[in-house]
């Protein structure tokens, strides 16, 4: 039923603009409805990155090319995100064109998905859209799923050289927590990772040394934004959400978590769903907790190799 | 004679208990339907095992010493129709077979020293205790009174390799190479290279076996097809293709087949647990094979998929008649404990076992399978030269 005035919506503002289905959905987000009805329109080329190995091949929506984040779109050696080269090459690859709308959509509540419109966006591919809900909802709702990998005619895409600034390093940060820069740090990981309880969650082995959180940082477990379902809280509660802990997009915020992916997600929301000023740091905890002589907050005390 | 209610009333309580199983596992949504599928894909396995006597061993056995190829023939027919269908889910999966990338979890395992020390104790595991893991399984069913303490055997040689697992790591896996057919052939001829040594070796097993007698030809009606399908053995060609078309559906949906990733992953959450295993294991977990994971929760697919091995295999035993345990004597026990621990050692240095390295690496199209079918046929040569010596001695 809600399918139904859904599509009925679609349809109407579809009429009523005169214009094709693709571009009666605006904004940072798509539904599944949506993606599924315009699944076979040329302009649209459709990306899933998912964190596990072997999901995608095993099914995937129709026509939608694979990006593992792992080597895709990370300089193994560097580690840094993929060159404007590297992923000029994947576009291209895949027939994207500066028309194309590009969504991205992966398992584990779009985590990944969402750390690549990062990246999409750090080289110039601006309006990247997540389908809300990602891969769990798309399964949920019984959506076909294809096991074919696509092949598309290359096309000729030139991305900027100029990285767009979304990214802070850690002298940024550093500018924050001994400069006096006015913004604000959102830290996106679990409460006990925040409060220094533990260094990281179970089963992880990228560590830092030291437990806590950036001096000043205020603590948004990534999880508060979204629903049940996977998809998105709206905007108005997110914006309400935040609010509550002092963020409100009056000043520019840097986001960070673990590995700089997680924070990726809360960065989606709160650049591209709430409209802030925000810089994602991924370097984050295992940079910032590893270096050498910068303050930390560690409420709890836990010391590495204490007894 | 079993009586026939038991004959015929476990097997039904054990169908329904799997039907049962299958359909609340698959009513749990997304999350749920893999694990059903792999219980039905581990039921399918079990009953053809079982059914076909698909065994490594005894099947080599039967050609070395009685000279019988039908077996062995069994087990190139499954490799060769798993080559087939790998190929055809890889191309679609990955249609250039580039060289920076493998296709999603198949088992292209790493090759080195460890790989062979591995497979030859396995392959002298095999010896003492009668017959690799997966046959231990559905041996079970039959009665088997080496199995159960070659599986328990099996569960502490997982644990003894956990422990050796990181200076095996440091001196010799490091270094190990990964060797994928279609890298260097492509598909085409990766395939054909699987498929003419398979022919070779089907070839060199036939010229060495001695024809059996001929059965009579028996007109099939109805009362000869449910004996054929319920109680004789079926035929290698048979066997081999359903074994070679489960490991291709297996691979296309879950995973590929292989039967000691649970029982690894049981030692390795105990041994964790207890402070009994090194907190991190070297490259472990980034390397393809049976991937032994430290359980966070209770039902996986690997775990269901030999659950439904084991079931399935009761049901066409106590069918078949064929559950016939004899008594049980120390020797058991210690063939048992002793093969099971080499078993259990060498399928976790090796990644896998004759199922997860063996078959699912040649049908992958790995060179670490076919060093693994080498080097464990030495083992169990060696281990009977070595039994016939003390024999002698």
């Amino acid at each position: 039923m809600k399918s139904i005035s859904r599509n009925l919506a679609v349809l109407a503002t579809t009429l009523a603009l005169g214009v094709a289905p693709a571009i009666a959905q605006d904004g940072p987000l798509v539904t599944a409805d949506w993606l599924q009805q315009n699944l076979n329109d040329p302009n649209i080329r459709i990306f899933e990155v998912s964190v596990d190995t072997g999901v995608y091949e095993r099914g995937h929506i129709p026509g939608a090319v694979n990006l593992a984040w792992h080597t895709d779109l990370v300089d193994t050696v560097r580690r840094d995100i993929v060159s404007s080269e590297g992923l000029e090459a994947i576009l291209r690859e895949a027939g994207v064109t500066e028309d194309t709308t590009v969504v991205l959509y992966g398992d584990n509540n779009n985590w990944f998905a969402a750390w690549g419109a990062w990246v999409f966006d750090i080289h110039g591919i601006h309006d990247v859209k997540l389908l809300d809900g990602g891969r769990k909802l798309w399964e949920a709702e019984g959506l076909p799923l294809d096991t074919a990998t696509p092949e598309y005619a290359a096309s000729e895409i030139d991305l900027t050289e100029e990285a767009a600034p979304l990214r802070a390093r850690l002298a940024d940060v550093l500018e924050v927590v001994e400069g006096g820069a006015d913004v604000s740090l959102v830290d996106i990981r679990g409460p006990k990772e925040y409060s220094g309880e533990i260094f990281a969650p179970e089963g992880v082995q990228e560590l830092s040394i030291r437990a806590g959180h950036i001096p000043g940082a205020v603590n948004f477990p990534w999880g508060g934004a979204v629903n049940e379902d996977g998809t998105f809280k709206t905007a108005d509660e997110l914006k309400a959400a935040f609010a509550a802990i002092g963020i409100d997009g009056s000043k520019p915020i840097i986001t960070y978590c673990r590995i700089g992916e997680r924070s990726s997600h809360t960065w989606f929301v709160l650049s591209r769903i709430l409209g802030y000023d925000v810089r994602n740091y991924d370097g984050s905890w295992t940079e910032y907790g590893n270096a050498v002589g910068v303050p930390i907050e560690n409420p709890t005390g836990t010391v590495w190799g204490r007894i | 004679m079993t009586h026939p209610t038991i004959r015929f009333g476990l097997p039904l309580l054990l169908a329904l208990a799997l039907a049962w199983g299958f359909v609340t596992l698959n009513g749990q949504g997304v999350e749920g339907r893999p694990l059903a599928l792999s219980l039905l894909l581990g039921a399918g396995f079990g009953a053809v095992l079982q059914r076909s006597r698909f065994c490594f061993y005894c099947n080599f056995r039967d050609l070395i010493e009685k000279r019988e190829a039908s077996g062995v023939i069994a087990i190139l027919v499954a490799l060769a129709a798993g080559a087939a269908g790998y190929t055809l889910i890889f191309g679609a999966w990955l249609p250039t077979p580039a060289l920076d990338r493998l296709p999603p979890t198949a088992h292209i395992g790493p090759v080195s020293l460890t790989l062979v020390i591995a497979a030859f104790a396995f392959g002298i595991g095999m010896a003492v205790s009668g017959s690799c893991l997966s046959a231990h399984f559905y041996r079970l069913a039959e009665g088997s009174v080496i199995s159960p303490f070659a599986i328990i055997g099996a569960l502490l040689g997982f644990g003894l390799g956990f422990l050796t697992w990181n200076p095996l790591f440091l001196a010799m896996t490091s270094n190990a190479f990964i060797l994928w057919l279609p890298h260097h052939l492509g598909y085409d001829g990766g395939l054909l290279l699987t498929l003419a040594a398979l022919a070779l070796l089907a070839v060199a097993a036939l010229w060495w076996a001695r024809p059996g007698i001929p059965a009579p030809a028996v007109p099939l009606t109805l009362r000869e097809a449910v004996e054929r399908v319920f109680v004789t053995r079926w035929p290698a060609v048979v066997a081999g293709l359903l074994v070679g078309g489960i490991a291709t559906l297996a691979y296309f949906r879950v995973a590929p087949l292989g039967v000691t990733a649970e029982l690894g992953s049981i030692a390795r959450t105990v041994g964790t647990n207890q402070g009994w295993l090194p907190s991190s294991l070297f490259g472990l977990d980034g390397l393809r094979g049976c991937a032994t994971v430290v359980k966070e929760a209770l039902l996986s697919n690997n775990g269901l998929f030999v659950i439904g091995l084991v079931a399935a295999s009761f049901i066409t035993s106590f069918l078949a008649g064929q559950f016939k345990p004899r008594r049980l004597t120390g020797k058991d026990v210690v063939r048992g404990l002793t093969g099971g621990v080499l078993l259990g050692w060498g399928a976790m240095t090796a990644l896998g076992c004759t199922v997860g390295v063996l078959l699912s690496g040649i049908q992958a199209g790995s060179l670490s399978g076919w060093v693994f079918l080498v080097t464990m046929s030495a083992g169990i040569l060696a281990s009977w030269k070595v039994a016939r010596m003390l024999r002698l001695s």
